[in-house]
């Protein structure tokens, strides 16, 4: 009673838990893979630090029981680079001076690899405008500050974030073609 | 965070059966809310029955024209579905203007639906509050209550109802399926929610062990005219997004020859459950689409509003928002 | 990138150091990346919420529920008796008779003394082998409260019969504040004002009001707490000044300073909110008493609660003016809500009544400015520190005046604007340039956003791009664009006296085949670029490429507060004064070796560059791998900026201020009257910055201070009900900018060095967040016309209902 038996795809890793069923996927994240790169901003949801992706979608791994992820593929901020490379985002990060104390960017990084894969999609944002036709949303500066608001940055980088996730979501674009 | 049970049956009725029988038992789609208020400590649930993997993912055209959207379905995937976005833009556009993307992903339908009202005071574990804990009074009433309700609270309770997809189903005049230990109903989605009164421990009127499978929306009302149905969203927040509405309307509003042939007003942000506005509707309907007719019409329906000390301004924000809102739809058709 | 450096173009000599450039690549000037960028984008920086150790237990506080009471008995027994707790604390268990701390004045209770004065304070610790656990136990503590009367802001604390909060006060104002519940009172007085009045053609007054702002740093307080063998302590914090921690805890633990090891972890901004100690002494005393490990991490909701506040203000003001815009004298008295403990309130005051004035000439004033000892929230340093609440109101004032006058507000401003040579009210000249109406000039003259912003090509209205985006009603015909303008003053460094300094220690050696400096501070590094900023000096004096940052701790001298703008000048200085120690030995040890080879080792003046010794024409006389064989030269130094005096407590006057800082905005703002939203379309900012050591820091410095401003103007205000309880400490409740409220930040930069200063260079991190506030109000008021005496700007306060 209370705990449960899950097993998660963590960064392409296959991980087996037993885990007390209040554990969030953050804290298994935090606490039982010494995974630390995701962060604790608020813890409800509001902040956007801890945001991962899960099955290829950003979420706030705060609010989500990890036991309710069973079978999940989760890749966190560690799971981006190869040692060979940083992913394109997170080049564009530094190259941009996009973050200064940093604690929101694994967040920040997550989300907007998540924000570029809706996009190109063809998901709409709040500011997409209803008679565009479908098809992949070009992410220009609007559409970026609207999908990357729930990515709060109290050092106020945001100018910089905008600049590091247009570049990004060009060098994914080029990528992918 | 209180220690409970897990688990996730393989069937709907599996899931009806373990909920019914444990009085501590709630159902866990996205978890977004439950989970959030599970850390707060203002819910302490025994056992999490998890329905997100339940067959209710499908959002399918009906036989008569309508839409039947799982309750699970994730808001974002709602709101990027083509069928919504074609014929019912308001609801995405309420889906769109909620929470945050990575919010939008994780919570369901269903969830959406039933999420808590909000205060200050209920959230807050070491203040007193009657919804929280009957009995215990409502500090809010005297407190912080800039966004709080004015319109249908009661003595015990001024909560507000948040969702913005609650809102815009309401204009759509949505039904909700649900499944249950007494066997399956429906329920127009408005009827879905009650106001504080003196339960405001209860938001809605599900029985324990009920389960939301669907919401179903009749087929859009379209304008003699035109095929593009007349209907929209708009949300008044502090911040420009990633915040809940001060205030919110969803209107849909067909004019035929310079009069009201068919309208439907919903409110959000003004009390515990999305606001139909009846009265409105009524005085409307066949009256000409004039400014002046919107301003009477909405001031009606806000008459019965009751402001505190801070909340007042809502009243105001309400009637621009709304009369603007139908002007701008009439402009259109 | 929108920045533009600029040359001399006023007054102001460039220091000798200054005239010759540096070859050497990475050295100051240079836009160089921060060298934990890559660790911090791959999530490897470790931050102090991050740190974890085999063994460890969780510590957790438990926290007043009343703003002010009485503790009549505390029951620890249940939460004990708990499985898995290992320790619970209260005031009675603390070791010594040192049982308070603080920045100023020692008035903190480490743990509740029998007496709780502000929602949240912390009355008990639980340390415990799970977070949850030492939560649950915690919430078994029985503590039998009796509630005493609140005081609540200005008339409840002066009373006649106001409870005293602080009975047995022995700080140094103590004896001069006219009532006990006044934390510190700073009058200035020059000139005449009354008499100056008279001569005053318009009279302005006005009453403003600023709410409690929070840093809401992203990272919540943490550290981990690790006994040592030798009975001493290790500390792994994340902090802004790890020697004033350290002074403050030492004494409550009972050891001696030797036997408190800090060391800075990673920091997840500041802002302020880590000047003052947080769960520092309760993680070492959880692990004294356990003999364990003990880590502590607040959580959001305890993080509103764990640190000061920016002091919400009232403030009153009059100004007087000729005919022809000259401001003839200024009144003003400012009230700062302090809350329940002093934190650096006497230093806000100070600030708050010195700055008072704003960046202009008036010669007759009449100040007064006070912090309040209230049951609220204590409130203590956060980025602008006293200076953001007066600059709301001075510059209110001076677009009340232009209006009065009939006079455009920037010309009102240049008007009266201050230039060097001029006289504070504190009686002190400004040493050093102060071009305040060049930077009204520079930002008055950038380009404005086009008109209609949110109109498609084909005439129509993008609704998206209305304020509001698409909740906005009109088609643009409801929106009305406002411009409105600001710019403050700030000082730089530490002040009244104060003996601030830095250390550095720098040690330069040969490490596989190159020359290799390590600096070694106890700056703490909080986002604001410090340590890149130290490498390029190093490199930049040492004349090396490779320079590593050795983590900061207390095993070297202090460096003083990562505040008040200061350290790239006080560490920054302390780092170029102890590279320069370091090349003397350097050239004292090549005139040894090689010093007959060649005669310019006796004649020229030498530097060190791209790994090289060179004449200052250019010659090159030895590898510095050459010159050090395998020395290794090690020097730590400290190094002060020069001294100020502390205000007359009557008079106010006294060379009170290191240096001052200047920035100047423009907001362009568009309002929906009719729903009160706003949306600012741009916020550019010119700043004079003394000499960028690195233009991309110093640009993102500028960036996040007008975002915070930003927030400040429309969203961000702490709720304290009358009942002084905190209503809103969470991210749902408390709103911060997102990415779509900032508006593009074009910044134009000027650099006229400051002699007194290290490179010329001035303090910049705060000076942007005064003015960003006052110019989006001030925007807001033109396209309204609404009087907007209050931030935050609220729906409610535009729709007027």
């Amino acid at each position: 009673m209370g705990r449960t038996a899950v097993t998660l795809e963590i960064n392409a890793q296959s991980c087996a838990f037993d885990l007390d069923n209040r554990t969030t996927l953050l804290d298994a994240l935090r606490e039982h893979l010494g995974l630390t790169g995701t962060k604790k901003g608020c813890d409800h949801g509001q902040c956007g630090a801890c945001t991962v992706l899960v099955d290829g979608m950003r979420m706030n791994s705060c609010l989500l029981l990890a036991v309710a992820l069973d079978g999940a593929q989760i890749i966190t901020v560690e799971g981006l680079s190869s040692d060979a490379a940083l992913h394109p985002v997170q080049q564009a990060f530094i190259d941009h001076d996009a973050f200064q104390c940093g604690y929101c960017t694994p967040g920040q990084i997550c989300s907007a690899i998540g924000a570029i894969t809706e996009a190109a999609s063809g998901w709409p944002s709040a500011v997409t405008p209803q008679e565009r036709p479908l098809g992949p949303v070009p992410l220009t500066a609007p559409e970026i500050r609207e999908r990357m608001s729930g990515n709060l940055c109290r050092c106020g980088a945001y100018v910089n974030i905008v600049n590091a996730v247009t570049e990004a979501a060009e060098a994914v674009g080029e990528a992918a073609r | 965070m209180k220690t409970f049970r897990y688990e996730r049956p393989a069937d709907p009725a599996a899931a009806v059966t373990l909920v019914a029988g444990t009085p501590g038992a709630r159902y866990l789609a996205g978890g977004t809310n439950l989970v959030d208020l599970m850390k707060l400590g203002v819910e302490t649930p025994e056992l999490l029955v998890d329905v997100s993997r339940l067959p209710f993912g499908e959002v399918e055209e009906t036989d008569t024209g309508g839409l039947r959207i799982g309750a699970a379905v994730r808001g974002s995937r709602l709101a990027a579905h083509l069928l919504v976005r074609e014929r019912y833009p308001a609801l995405s556009q309420a889906l769109l203007s909620g929470a945050s993307a990575q919010l939008r992903n994780a919570a369901t339908i269903g969830g959406n639906l039933l999420q808590r009202t909000r205060c200050l005071y209920f959230q807050d574990v070491s203040k007193p509050c009657n919804k929280r804990r009957p009995g215990s009074g409502c500090p809010a009433r005297e407190g912080a209550h800039r966004d709080l309700a004015v319109l249908g609270a009661s003595e015990h309770c001024i909560a507000t109802n948040t969702s913005d997809l609650a809102v815009a189903l309401a204009a759509l005049d949505a039904t909700v399926h649900l499944t249950g230990p007494a066997g399956v109903r429906s329920l127009p989605l408005t009827d879905l929610y009650r106001l504080p009164g003196d339960e405001p421990e209860r938001d809605t009127v599900l029985r324990h062990g009920e389960l939301i499978t669907s919401v179903e929306l009749p087929p859009p009302p379209h304008s003699a005219r035109s095929r593009a149905p007349l209907m929209v969203y708009r949300k008044v927040r502090d911040r420009a997004s990633y915040a809940f509405a001060l205030v919110s309307v969803a209107a849909v509003l067909d004019v035929r020859d310079a009069a009201v042939h068919e309208v439907r007003l919903a409110f959000g942000g003004l009390a515990a459950r999305p606001w139909r506005a009846r009265e409105a509707e009524q005085a409307l309907q066949g009256r000409p689409a004039t400014e002046e007719a919107f301003v009477e019409a909405v001031r009606t329906e806000l008459s019965a509003c009751r402001p505190l000390r801070e909340n007042g301004y809502k009243l105001a924000l309400a009637e621009r928002l709304a009369v603007a809102v139908l002007a701008d739809l009439a402009g259109q058709g | 990138m929108g920045t533009q450096m600029r040359g001399t173009a006023a007054p102001g000599r460039t220091p000798t150091s200054l005239s010759r450039r540096s070859r050497t690549k990475g050295g100051i000037g240079e836009s160089t990346l921060r060298p934990d960028g890559t660790l911090k984008v791959i999530g490897e920086f470790a931050y102090s919420s991050d740190l974890w150790h085999e063994d460890m237990l969780w510590g957790f506080t438990l926290r007043s529920p009343h703003p002010h009471a009485r503790i009549t008995s505390i029951d620890i027994s249940k939460a004990l008796a708990q499985a898995g707790v290992h320790a619970v604390l209260t005031h009675d268990d603390l070791p010594t008779a040192h049982t308070q701390y603080g920045l100023e004045y020692t008035d903190t209770p480490v743990l509740a003394d029998g007496v709780v004065r502000h929602h949240g304070e912390p009355v008990a610790l639980v340390a415990a082998d799970h977070p949850e656990t030492a939560r649950r136990a915690a919430a078994k503590i029985k503590v039998d409260y009796e509630p005493l009367p609140v005081v609540h802001d200005e008339a409840s604390a002066l009373a006649d019969d106001a409870p005293i909060l602080h009975p047995n006060r022995d700080d140094h104002h103590a004896g001069h504040v006219p009532h006990p519940n006044i934390v510190h009172r700073q009058p200035i007085i020059r000139g005449n004002a009354a008499e100056a009045a008279k001569r005053a053609d318009v009279i302005v007054t006005g009453e403003y009001e600023v709410g409690m702002q929070d840093q809401a740093f992203l990272g919540p307080e943490s550290g981990l707490a690790v006994p040592a063998e030798d009975g001493g302590i290790d500390l792994y914090i994340a902090t802004q000044w790890l020697h004033s921690d350290l002074r403050q805890i030492a004494p409550v633990l009972g050891l001696p300073e030797e036997k408190v090891r800090m060391t800075l972890s990673g920091v997840g901004g500041a802002f302020g909110g880590r000047e003052d100690l947080s769960m520092q002494i309760h993680a070492c005393l959880l692990a004294l008493r356990t003999g364990k490990p003990v880590k502590i991490v607040y959580n959001r909701f305890e993080s509103f609660f764990g640190h000061v506040h920016r002091h919400p203000a009232k403030l009153w003001y009059e100004h007087g003016a000729t005919k022809d815009g000259k401001i003839t004298h200024m009144k003003c008295r400012i009230v700062l809500d302090g809350g329940a403990y002093a934190s650096s309130s006497p230093a806000v005051v100070g600030n708050a009544s010195s700055l008072s004035v704003g960046p202009y000439v008036v010669d007759d004033v009449e100040i007064e400015a006070l912090a309040l000892y209230t049951n609220n929230p204590p409130c203590g340093a956060m980025r602008g520190f006293g200076a953001v609440q007066a600059c709301f109101a001075y510059e209110s004032q001076m677009d009340k005046l232009a209006e009065k006058l009939g006079m455009d507000p920037v010309e009102f401003r240049q008007k009266n604007a201050m230039s060097q040579g001029a006289i504070m009210p504190t009686g002190q000249i400004v040493d050093s340039p102060a071009p305040v109406a060049e930077l009204l000039r520079l930002i008055k003259a950038m380009p404005l956003p086009p008109e209609k912003q949110w109109e498609t090509a084909r005439g129509a209205a993008d609704v998206r791009a209305l304020p509001g985006g698409l909740s906005n009603t009109t088609h643009g015909e409801g929106v009305v664009r406002g411009v409105g303008y600001a710019v403050g003053i700030k000082n730089v460094g530490f002040s009244e006296g104060f003996d601030d300094y830095s250390t550095a220690r720098v040690q330069l050696q040969v490490i596989g085949g190159e020359p290799v400096a390590t600096v070694h501070t106890a700056m703490a590094e909080v986002g604001q670029g410090g340590i890149t900023v130290n490498a390029q000096i190093a490199r930049t004096e040492l004349g090396v490429t490779q320079v590593v940052i050795h983590p900061a701790d207390t095993q070297v001298g202090s460096a003083g507060s990562t505040s008040a703008s200061r350290q790239t000048y006080m560490t920054g200085g302390a780092v170029k004064n102890a590279c320069e120690a370091i090349r003397e030995k350097v050239l004292e040890t090549g005139r040894r070796k090689f010093g007959t080879y060649h005669p310019a080792w006796a004649t020229a003046e030498l530097l060190l560059e791209d790994g090289k010794v060179v004449t200052d024409s250019d010659e090159p006389l030895a590898d510095l791998v050459d010159v050090l064989g395998d020395e290794v030269i090690d020097i730590e130094l400290q190094w002060r900026h020069r001294p100020t005096e502390a205000f007359d407590p009557v008079t106010g006057q006294g060379f009170g201020h290191v240096q001052y800082s200047f920035a100047a905005h423009r907001a362009v703002v568009e309002v929906d009257t009719e729903l009160g939203l706003v949306k600012v379309i741009e916020l550019a900012c010119a700043q004079d910055v003394g000499k960028a050591l690195n233009p991309l820091s110093v640009k993102g410095q500028i960036h996040g201070a007008t975002v915070q401003g930003l927030g400040l103007a429309v969203m961000e205000e702490i709720i304290v009900a009358k009942d002084a309880k905190v209503c809103n400490p969470s991210f749902t409740d408390y709103l911060i900018p997102t990415i779509l409220d900032t508006p593009a930040i074009p910044v134009e930069v000027l650099e006229l060095a400051d002699e007194h200063a290290p490179y010329g260079l001035r303090g910049i991190g705060e000076a942007p967040t005064l003015s960003s506030t006052p110019a989006v109000v001030a925007a807001i008021r033109a396209a309204t016309g609404l009087p907007l005496v209050r931030v935050p700007v609220r729906p409610e306060h535009i729709t007027g209902t």
